[in-house]
């Protein structure tokens, strides 16, 4: 029988290590960065130009630019370019960011010869048809219809919006009336100034042969084109935070976001940051979830994270609580920001939370994709790829009394807008 | 192709082991054969209540989470109509603590008034941020009771009202665990970077002292065949209509199981397939559109959903739907068509097993279906099939009198 009292020898000294990505250049100069490894014959190739809100000469016009490049090309019409792409097993996705448009191609190794003539064909020469631009904004307006009936966005959009601006690239929304302002136009411009071989970076990951990057050279590295100098005015960021309670009839929960503009991965306090984040919502173990859910039970879940663009980041914590308990959910937010800011963590806990950031951090590294989405996110946000090392030196070695003052120094109620959106 | 070994401890627990070198880590996965097709009317929501009691305490270990943290991994569970599932990730060298983790909830639970009473909150909550506070979040309330009669999935798993939550009592508790969290009603996966000699001694060390249970027989009765179109219109505050059609069809125990899967494939999965072709591009009637087979290892349905377009009536657009399923039936699929979408599962299917969380995941449940080897023919089974198959099973299953339909008409005024 084995003693059940007695924990098992628990290990701490994993080696974490990032796989440097191999770059390489394609004739016109668009760099490629690869990681071939893994078990399974898949590719993943994504190619990222700097086109997001930042770049726009309207609202919105990057995601719809993006999610159009899918709506036929010039050539090939949207059924066909449907039914080629579905036939071979291949997926193209056009996740959303604020800083960059992605288009990803996932497909069998052996079938990417099929589907890169295609993909560059959607990405270079799209139809941009005003009938499917027309479907596009319709099925969008709706969407967002829907969307405007749940708390919980509702609350997302409000903070961003205030802590940004409404329009500043990072703060403002979309409603049914900014879908219905694009025009055709709109979409070729951007196209036109942005998607050009000076402004791409490509992404591969997976399991290559010795065909792939020959054929990206191909069908990518050829054309060279030249990009609009991007615009740098900003709106400029608004008020002094508030609380602000907005109403949704009807509602049987209560959205709750608090949070403040930050700061970019460059910073100095981001890795310490990173961790004090952490420790107040960042997992499971975390203060607001032991607290708030596993004590109290006000809650299905509650967290806090910390996002980061190219040129800004912000921090919020988000929850979702029953209606006679949004009072007591608030004072319970702040009693846990306010005890970081009074007493330095114990050892014990810190203990735990390193440990589980650097196991997590080690799934987050297993395999190619996984290692190429934090390798990318660091290329985007131009970050040498030595700061992964120095945030995993943080994570290991910050002490209570950092963590304690950086609650101080960021987590005053002063400075955090409360959005509050109920019954 | 995933490589694994089996082997069965005295008091009837199934161990399976897939050894992958390529990753750090290692997974665990323990399904428990227990879902909410096991409760009573009466008593809903109770599988998925227990499995969050599971976090809340063992014999000898009064925080499972703190634990699984500090050895750098993490835990999660869900809970369906037929499986509780509990899976595990940490690096592959703190794999014994898991062990540790999981042997000693199986043993026994701390049985605690306050976290059930907790619990019950949470869970009261959860049921409110996903089905009742969300838009069209209560379909499945309306569908599964529309569809069933008689089976057990006429309620969903997270209970039929909030109120069966509140009731659980710790004697429920106590009774639930004892029937069916016993090792030999449950399969232990193992997958990563490890090896079978490592995991055949700490099964035995951790798990071979842990009593069997008696398993009550499953006694579910068995849904009777449909005879006539059910429709439920329900009035609701959601922004737009909603239109869902639910079919009865084959289960995963089923061998047509893979036909049927195909069909709703054929019918509205990616951007070539039917519906989303015809409904949703061309005569754009539907601003979304998705068809899909719910899966259940008991005869499960094939769902199709969406959502008509401003200015477009529900009535059109349903009738809509109901000519192309005639269209398919009165005509067939070619050969091509059926290529393509065997060719879009083979590379799905390649892709999920790049992940050893999933594989583990995938493992368990492929054993309780009867063997885990199946996991390896699922392609083959998809491959074999043939045109003629699938026709017979959409003129099989996408009748009218096969047909529940439940509409959503908003009353929320918009703008």
């Amino acid at each position: 029988m084995p003693n059940r009292k007695i924990s098992p020898k628990i290990s701490e000294d994993y080696q974490i290590s990032l796989t440097a990505p191999q770059v390489l250049t394609l004739d016109n100069g668009i760099p490629v960065y690869e990681i071939s490894m893994g078990t399974q014959d898949v590719l993943k190739v994504e190619l990222v130009f700097f086109a997001g809100r930042p770049y726009e000469h309207k609202k919105l016009v990057g995601r719809a630019t993006t999610a159009m490049l899918k709506e036929g090309t010039q050539h090939t019409s949207a059924a066909d370019l449907a039914e080629k792409v579905d036939f071979y097993g291949g997926t193209i996705s056009t996740p959303v960011n604020l800083d960059s448009i992605n288009v990803v191609l996932y497909c069998l190794t052996k079938h990417f010869g099929s589907l890169l003539p295609l993909f560059a064909e959607m990405i270079y020469q799209p139809a941009f048809l005003e009938s499917e631009l027309r479907s596009y904004v319709k099925n969008n307006q709706q969407r967002v219809i829907v969307d405007l009936t749940k708390n919980d966005v509702v609350a997302y959009r409000k903070i961003t919006e205030f802590i940004y601006g409404k329009d500043h690239p990072y703060g403002y929304n979309s409603f049914p009336e900014t879908y219905g302002d694009l025009e055709r136009s709109d979409l070729e411009q951007h196209h036109k100034d942005y998607f050009t071989s000076d402004n791409c970076k490509i992404f591969l990951s997976g399991r290559s042969n010795r065909e792939t990057l020959p054929l990206l050279n191909q069908y990518f590295g050829q054309e060279k084109s030249k990009k609009k100098t991007p615009p740098t005015y900003f709106a400029p960021k608004v008020e002094l935070p508030q609380r602000v309670n907005l109403s949704l009839p009807n509602s049987l929960q209560t959205a709750i976001r608090v949070g403040r503009g930050l700061f970019d991965k460059k910073h100095p306090d981001f890795n310490g940051f990173y961790m004090l984040n952490m420790i107040l919502g960042g997992f499971f173990g975390s203060r607001l979830m032991t607290n708030i859910r596993e004590e109290k039970g006000y809650t299905y879940n509650i967290f806090s994270m910390v996002d980061t663009m190219s040129r800004d980041g912000y921090f919020y914590i988000g929850t979702e609580v029953g209606n006679q308990v949004v009072a007591p959910t608030i004072k319970e937010i702040y009693a846990e920001i306010e005890e970081l800011q009074r007493t330095k963590v114990s050892a014990e806990e810190l203990k735990m939370t390193r440990n589980y950031v650097l196991g997590n951090t080690l799934t987050m590294l297993d395999g190619a994709f996984n290692t190429m989405d934090l390798v990318k996110t660091l290329i985007l946000e131009d970050i040498p790829l030595q700061q992964f090392e120095a945030l995993i030196h943080t994570v290991k070695h910050i002490d209570a009394a950092t963590i304690r003052n950086l609650a101080q120094k960021y987590l005053n109620r002063e400075d955090l807008w409360e959005v509050i959106v109920g019954p | 192709m995933i490589e694994f070994s089996r082997f069965e401890l005295a008091n009837g627990l199934k161990v399976l082991v897939h050894e992958d070198r390529s990753t750090p880590m290692v997974a665990m996965d323990v399904l428990y054969n227990v879902g909410s097709r096991d409760e009573l009317p009466s008593k809903t929501g109770f599988a998925h209540l227990f499995e969050h009691l599971m976090f809340s305490g063992s014999t000898n270990i009064d925080d499972f989470d703190d634990i699984i943290q500090n050895a750098g991994g993490e835990s999660n569970a869900f809970t369906n109509s037929d499986i509780t599932n509990f899976y595990d990730i940490v690096p592959a060298e703190n794999m014994e603590t898991v062990f540790w983790l999981e042997s000693d909830r199986m043993l026994s639970l701390n049985f605690d008034e306050k976290a059930l009473a907790v619990q019950r909150k949470v869970v009261v909550e959860e049921f409110k941020e996903t089905c009742l506070n969300q838009p069209y979040g209560d379909v499945w309330h309306h569908l599964a009771e529309l569809a069933y009669t008689v089976h057990p999935y006429r309620w969903p798993t997270i209970g039929k009202v909030p109120k069966h939550v509140e009731d659980a009592t710790m004697d429920d508790v106590k009774d639930f665990f004892y029937k069916y969290y016993r090792p030999n009603n449950a399969i232990l996966v193992v997958a990563g970077n490890t090896t079978l000699a490592q995991v055949e001694a700490l099964s035995q060390k951790w798990f071979g002292d842990i009593p069997p249970g008696k398993i009550p027989k499953r006694q579910i009765p068995t849904e009777p065949k449909q005879l006539n179109f059910n429709q439920r219109i329900n009035e609701a505050q959601v922004p737009v209509d909603a239109l869902f059609l639910a079919f009865h069809a084959p289960g995963r125990a089923d061998e047509d199981y893979y036909a049927a899967d195909i069909l709703s494939d054929i019918l509205c999965n990616g951007p070539s397939s039917r519906l989303y072709r015809k409904l949703y591009k061309e005569q754009k009637l539907f601003t979304s559109i998705d068809a899909y087979v719910t899966g259940n290892i008991d005869p499960g349905l094939l769902i199709i959903e969406g959502k008509p377009a401003t200015g477009v009536t529900i009535e059109t657009a349903e009738a809509a739907i109901w000519q192309e399923l005639e269209a398919i039936k009165a005509e067939g699929i070619s050969e091509a068509e059926l290529q393509k979408h065997k060719n879009k599962i083979e590379s799905t299917l390649c892709f999920s097993e790049a992940n050893v969380l999933n594989k583990a995941i995938n493992l368990a449940f492929f054993e309780l279906l009867g063997d885990a080897q199946l996991i390896n023919e699922e392609v083959n089974f998809y491959q074999r099939l043939q045109p003629s198959d699938v026709d017979k099973m959409a003129r099989k299953v996408l009748t009218k009198n096969n047909c529940s339909e439940l509409r959503y008409q908003a009353t929320m005024m918009t703008r």
